[in-house]
């Protein structure tokens, strides 16, 4: 009972539409057309406090007549694993729980007898001969049968008064019963779901084993599933403001979308760390503070407990503790690009047996989904701090407060784009991923991937010569067949990275057998002029790499992409390393040989270092499709303040253009009678003048609601817009209609912008 | 830049101080609504609205805060606003707000103005 006990109704917060979805599944049983819903999700996300939420609608829905949904909750991992056991107290706890939904307040819990008294005193019947069966099973240890007994008794019980609606919680532990077949629960509850008028929801950590028995079953398509994640930006900023006022201590309302953000919107760290800061009698004036306070309760506090209890009961076992901690740091701080099965056991560096169990037990507490072999991991960010804390302290012995320090410090820098991040990074790896992709085999000239003769070669000739050049090379390199290229990301935590940008797995014939395995890990220089530094730096990777995968050294091939220039000391580092090195030029050949085209590089305004905007360019253009949903307009103001950036106009302007773009927004929510329920905008950015579109495919403007509305002082939205902004134009054709709003940026930047003037203080209280 | 709604208040004297902070629209709108509805029919008459932590605002929830200080006004209560950010200041002026209701600077000067030391 122990999340029951502690689901607290007023810290419930967000999730209306999945609560929504769930309520009409529930009530539609009443019907029998009640569809029934695979909840999931990462341990402690809210996938109980969703059920008890839901338990407590259903039980005060006042429906129309009889019968009512009666929501039985039972959850799977307070039980021990024999189906005896578990069958007794589900009896129980149906008796019980059935006893209050019809009003009784407090029924004898521990004397079933009497529970069944009562209960036919409410009219419901045959409590008595089901116990009796039960203990006939119980005494001929036959589990399976006491199990059926006990499941199938909630079904045979209801009738004109109520129908049960189940919400089974921790389903996966059903997969434990000792002398149960996995999926032997479903297969006794089957006839029910299918029937329509009983509502099951099944909530669980490890979709992907009850996603294979319900399939084993012929169940799944009889399942909608719910994938339930942290709490929207809306809903957890309302949940700090309830748990701050209930410790009452304060956090400036400025810094708590960044503080949902950091803790992934999940409320339990929300309440764990508003507990941390209450006990230490913490003031939180800034996000210093709070990044600080944060990074005490990851790294010693109530944050770390949690984690490392979490990982103390998954895996008792001290050593396969440090493996798994080890393994899970590497993909989820270190983004060590993997998904596979076989490619987490050599990460790992242990047993095929081993490594299965480490997947498993992290599969079955929600940590991985495992689908078709392919793995994807939790993206929890305070996890990763967690882990990231476990191997430092573990590892490497590093004192608390130095890595704590380190992940304030990781944080604060957070967001300000690190170097090669950029667009033209990323495009280059993305055109190099394109073409390993299309190796398939073929052999090219050696000299492709050698920098240092391709110079002595070809240096100082033209293009034409080059390529006639190359095409009488003698000296040619097979290429693999690439089976995968995965994307690395650069490690966002100021050290050093461990990833590659590319990692591609492939093999040296047309087998894919582990003897032809080769994996090519490759970067794309960042620096203009290569150093040898890097070079190192990538070597000792590549080393870490191949120690990792157990990979013999020619099984691991290493690739360098040059920027602009390499230093002789890098060429020769390479050449002593076997690294292959490749000039851009080498590379535009490379591509042609395979029909590729590199892109041209853009000059991409970047916003570090002043930004000098489209000023001299041709207009930059940006577009956005927002749904039309309450206070999505916000995003679209985002944008707005996001685009505006780049021009480097003054704050008191781009306020005007996001209320401007907020009202053409709710403009065309509420009035368009739009059908694809999206509003389109674009954002056109030139030298003098940005130019924002606002289009709904709505037909013209519907007047009956914005009638109504206007009865409340409503409709100042184009008069606002024509206030904050130089010209609107409103163009409404068979496709819709287009708000066009520019604002003239005639002043040059870091001067106010605005065109108009409102004219004299706003009242006569001013200064 | 939050879209949620948050509304504080506090009393100063016999002043209900109520603060915006966030994105003004029609939840918060109404929120507000509701927390001055209740000072009115509380007795209480003094009423001062701090924008302060407002980011955001759009039409919806201006026409809230027309309708709080027509019922203010109706019931013959005082009211001012303070903290409003030069965009907002604009958009009440636009909306005819500011001929009503007066603002100020701090919520200190706002205070002495409502109860008559300014």
């Amino acid at each position: 009972m122990g999340a029951e006990a502690s689901f607290r109704e007023d810290e419930f917060f967000g999730r209306e539409e999945e609560l929504h979805a769930l309520t009409r599944a529930a009530l539609e049983g009443g019907r029998g057309i009640g569809s029934s819903f695979m909840i999931y999700g990462p341990p402690n996300i809210g996938k109980t406090s969703l059920l008890l939420k839901l338990a407590h609608v259903l039980r005060t829905s006042t429906g129309e007549g009889l019968p009512r949904p009666f929501p039985l909750y039972f959850s799977f991992s307070q039980i021990l694993s024999h189906p005896l056991a578990l069958s007794q107290h589900f009896l129980q706890e149906f008796l019980l729980q059935l006893l209050r939904f019809l009003g009784e307040a407090q029924p004898s819990a521990f004397n079933p007898a009497a529970m069944c008294d009562r209960l036919a005193s409410f009219g419901v019947t045959g409590c008595r001969e089901v116990l009796a069966a039960h203990e006939r099973c119980t005494a001929e240890g036959d589990g399976l049968s006491a199990l059926v007994n006990a499941l199938s008794f909630p079904f045979s019980a209801s009738g004109d008064l109520f129908y049960p609606v189940f919400l089974f919680d921790d389903f996966q532990y059903t997969g434990k019963l000792q002398g149960v077949p996995d999926g032997a629960m479903l297969s006794i509850l089957r006839p029910y779901i299918k029937s329509g008028h009983f509502p099951m929801f099944l909530s669980g950590s490890s979709p992907g084993r009850v996603t294979a028995s319900l399939k084993r079953e012929g169940l799944f398509g009889t399942f909608q599933m719910i994938e339930v994640a942290g709490l929207s930006a809306d809903s957890s900023i309302r949940l700090w403001g309830h748990l701050c006022e209930r410790r009452r201590v304060e956090i400036p309302a400025s810094l708590l979308p960044r503080a949902s953000e950091r803790l992934g919107g999940i409320p339990v760290y929300q309440r764990m760390l508003v507990e941390e800061i209450f006990f230490r009698n913490a003031k939180v004036p800034d996000a210093i503070t709070l990044e600080n306070l944060y990074a005490l309760a990851v790294t010693e506090g109530k944050l770390n407990r949690y984690w490392r209890e979490f990982f103390e009961n998954t895996f008792p076992d001290r050593s396969r503790r440090g493996r798994a901690i080890r393994f899970l740091k590497r993909v989820l701080c270190d983004r060590f690009p993997l998904d596979t099965v076989e490619g987490a056991i050599s990460l790992m560096g242990v047993s095929q047996e081993e490594g299965e169990e480490i997947l498993s037990a992290l599969e079955f507490k929600g940590l991985l989904k495992a689908d078709l072999e392919q793995l994807s991991f939790v993206g929890d960010p305070v996890l990763a701090d967690f882990l990231y804390w476990a191997f430092e302290r573990g590892v490497l012995g590093k004192g608390t407060s130095q890595v704590a320090a380190a992940i304030v410090q990781a944080q604060l820098s957070h967001g300000s784009p690190e170097p090669g991040q950029g667009a033209d990074h990323a495009r280059r790896v993305a055109i190099v991923k394109e073409l390993m992709r299309k190796w398939d085999l073929r052999e090219v000239p050696l000299l492709l991937f050698d920098f240092g003769k391709f110079r002595e070669k070809f240096g100082g000739k033209g293009l034409l010569e080059v390529v006639i050049g190359m095409e009488h090379e003698a000296m040619r390199v097979r290429l693999p067949k690439v089976s995968s290229v995965s994307t690395g990301y650069r490690a966002s935590r100021g050290g050093p990275r461990f990833d590659f940008d590319l990692v591609a797995y492939g093999f040296l014939e047309g087998d894919f057998s582990e003897e032809n395995l080769v994996i090519w890990a490759v970067d794309a220089a960042v620096e203009k002029n290569l150093g040898a530094r890097a070079v190192e730096h990538f070597e000792n990777r590549c080393r870490l790499l191949a120690l990792e995968k157990g990979l013999p050294h020619d099984r691991l091939r290493k690739w360098m992409l040059i920027n602009e220039t390499a230093d002789p000391a890098a060429v020769d580092l390479a050449e002593q390393y076997g690294i292959h090195m490749s000039h851009p030029t080498q590379v535009r050949l490379f591509l042609n040989l395979f029909g590729l085209e590199e892109l041209e590089r853009e000059p991409e305004p970047s916003r570090s270092g002043g930004a000098p905007a489209p000023r001299a360019g041709k207009p930059l253009e940006y577009e956005l499709v927002l749904p039309m949903k309450a206070d999505s307009e916000v995003v679209a103001a985002r944008v707005a303040e996001e685009v505006a950036a780049f021009a480097a106009v003054d704050a008191d302007t781009v306020d005007r253009i996001k209320m401007a773009i907020i009202e053409a927004c709710i403009n065309a929510f509420e009035h368009s009678a739009s059908e694809s329920g999206k509003v389109r905008l674009r954002y056109l950015l030139s030298p003098d003048k940005i130019e924002l579109f606002v289009q709904d495919d709505g037909r013209g403007f519907r007047t009956g609601k914005a009638a109504e509305e206007s009865k409340k002082n409503r409709g100042w939205g184009l008069k606002l817009i024509r206030e904050l902004v130089d010209d609107v134009e409103i163009i409404t054709g068979p496709d819709g209609t287009v708000v066009r709003m520019v604002k003239y940026l005639e002043a040059g930047p870091g001067k106010p912008a605005t065109a108009k003037e409102t004219g004299g203080p706003a009242s006569p209280g001013e200064r | 830049m939050s879209p949620h709604k948050t509304v504080r208040t506090h009393e100063m004297g016999d002043t209900l101080v109520v603060s915006v902070g966030g994105y003004l629209n029609s939840l918060l709108g109404e929120e507000v609504e509701k927390v001055v509805r209740a000072e009115l029919e509380g007795g209480g008459r003094r009423i001062l609205l701090n924008f302060g932590g407002t980011r955001l605002v759009n039409s919806i929830g201006i026409s809230f805060v027309i309708g709080i200080v027509e019922k203010v006004m109706e019931r013959e209560g005082r009211m001012a606003f303070c903290e409003v950010s030069r965009i907002n200041r604009d958009l009440f002026q636009v909306t005819g707000l500011a001929k009503y209701v007066r603002s100020f600077e701090t919520e200190k000067e706002a205070l002495d103005y409502l109860s008559g030391n300014a």
